[in-house]
């Protein structure tokens, strides 16, 4: 009974419905793009109402947002980050620099496609995104959560081999951490 | 203002007989152009002799068609209002100029900047090897031969699709199908 495809089922409609509903924000803006951020969180747009608060650590975070552009140098930081952080966790890609590059398509210095080396839930398009825009963002996060499809994640851990070497070919100097979760 | 101005161009230019000066600014300006060799004992002279304590900034402007670099010391007199500018060309194939942290401590700071950004090196510099950019191989950035699009070309990856130095209201029209008016057009590219 227990091992029923059927109750898996439903213990998976649970435990969805239970994740969207407290998204835990970690704390750490990459670019220009954090500065929405508080009034996201600030009593005007109160984007706690919808569970959506901010977490001091990565270990205690649910989802990482890439606010804006993300030089090479950021870039390492955030993969430790994200390899720090607890199953369940996802990424928001927040901007137009984190789709195409955005104003710095040609930089020397930054990435210009985030999903090459991060695996990414869900894209707010923008420069910079409003608040209204960053909520919306959210519900889709909440909503594709529920329905059991923002597996980055698990992506993440299947085709770790492809994501080193792209994260490797833009990091000379690889000295990092392995992680085994 | 102009006497003041006049007084310290007097007294440069009795101290140092390279300094040519620049006093055409309507504000608190003035310009000093020497050789490289000077620059410390100038940057000295105008800091314990003519007040000028602060060093607002040191900067390089890249001359490629002309083949030198030029740094532009940019220091600051509290008391007289009055910032100078001390400009000084260096070959571009052979960068070096004369450490000044000694003067002040400050300038280690920029001058790191400047080894990492145009490769200007400065002699007895005690700093570390990297200032902003990590794993940096490739040539220094803010040199005007480095062309950042082809090397962000090779160097990362592109999402396909992206059209760039489009004519935003002529792609809208056509895409939309809609006449440009007139009072528009006047302002085409």
């Amino acid at each position: 009974m227990y091992n029923d495809k059927n109750s898996q089922k439903i213990v998976d409609y649970i435990q969805n419905w239970t994740r969207k509903h407290s998204i835990w924000v970690l704390a750490y803006g990459t670019g220009c793009g954090a500065i929405e951020i508080p009034p996201t969180m600030t009593s005007r747009y109160d984007s706690e109402r919808l569970g959506i608060r901010g977490a001091a650590t990565p270990r205690q975070a649910d989802v990482l947002l890439i606010t804006g552009y993300l030089t090479v140098k950021t870039l390492k930081r955030v993969i430790r980050v994200y390899e720090q952080m607890q199953d369940p966790k996802y990424v928001i890609g927040f901007g137009s620099c984190t789709i195409n590059g955005g104003m710095y398509f040609d930089s020397y210095n930054t990435i210009k496609v985030l999903d090459k080396y991060l695996p990414v839930d869900v894209y707010i398009n923008g420069c910079m995104p409003r608040p209204e825009a960053v909520i919306q963002g959210f519900v889709k996060l909440q909503k594709r959560i529920g329905e059991g499809r923002a597996t980055g994640a698990k992506h993440y851990k299947e085709n770790l081999e492809w994501y080193r070497a792209n994260q490797k070919k833009i990091i000379p100097n690889w000295v990092m951490p392995e992680y085994n979760w | 203002m102009k006497e003041l101005k006049d007084n310290i161009i007097n007294r440069i230019k009795a101290n140092f007989k390279d300094a040519t000066e620049k006093n055409d600014f309507s504000y608190n300006r003035l310009d000093f152009h020497v050789n490289k060799e000077t620059i410390p004992s100038i940057l000295f002279y105008l800091k314990d002799e003519m007040g000028f304590i602060h060093l607002s900034h040191i900067s390089c402007v890249d001359w490629l068609e002309e083949g030198e670099f030029e740094v532009v010391f940019i220091v600051w007199s509290p008391k007289d209002k009055i910032k100078v500018f001390v400009k000084t060309r260096i070959d571009r194939n052979n960068p070096v100029l004369d450490n000044i942290d000694m003067i002040w401590r400050q300038a280690n700071t920029y001058e790191r900047e400047l080894k990492e950004m145009f490769g200007v090196q400065f002699t007895g510099l005690v700093a570390p090897e990297e200032f902003i950019l990590e794993d940096w191989q490739g040539p220094p950035p803010f040199r005007r031969d480095f062309d950042t699009a082809a090397y962000a070309e090779k160097t990362f990856w592109h999402r396909p699709g992206r059209e760039d130095a489009q004519n935003v209201r002529e792609t809208i029209s056509k895409r939309d199908g809609e006449e440009i008016p007139d009072f528009a057009k006047k302002y085409e590219r």
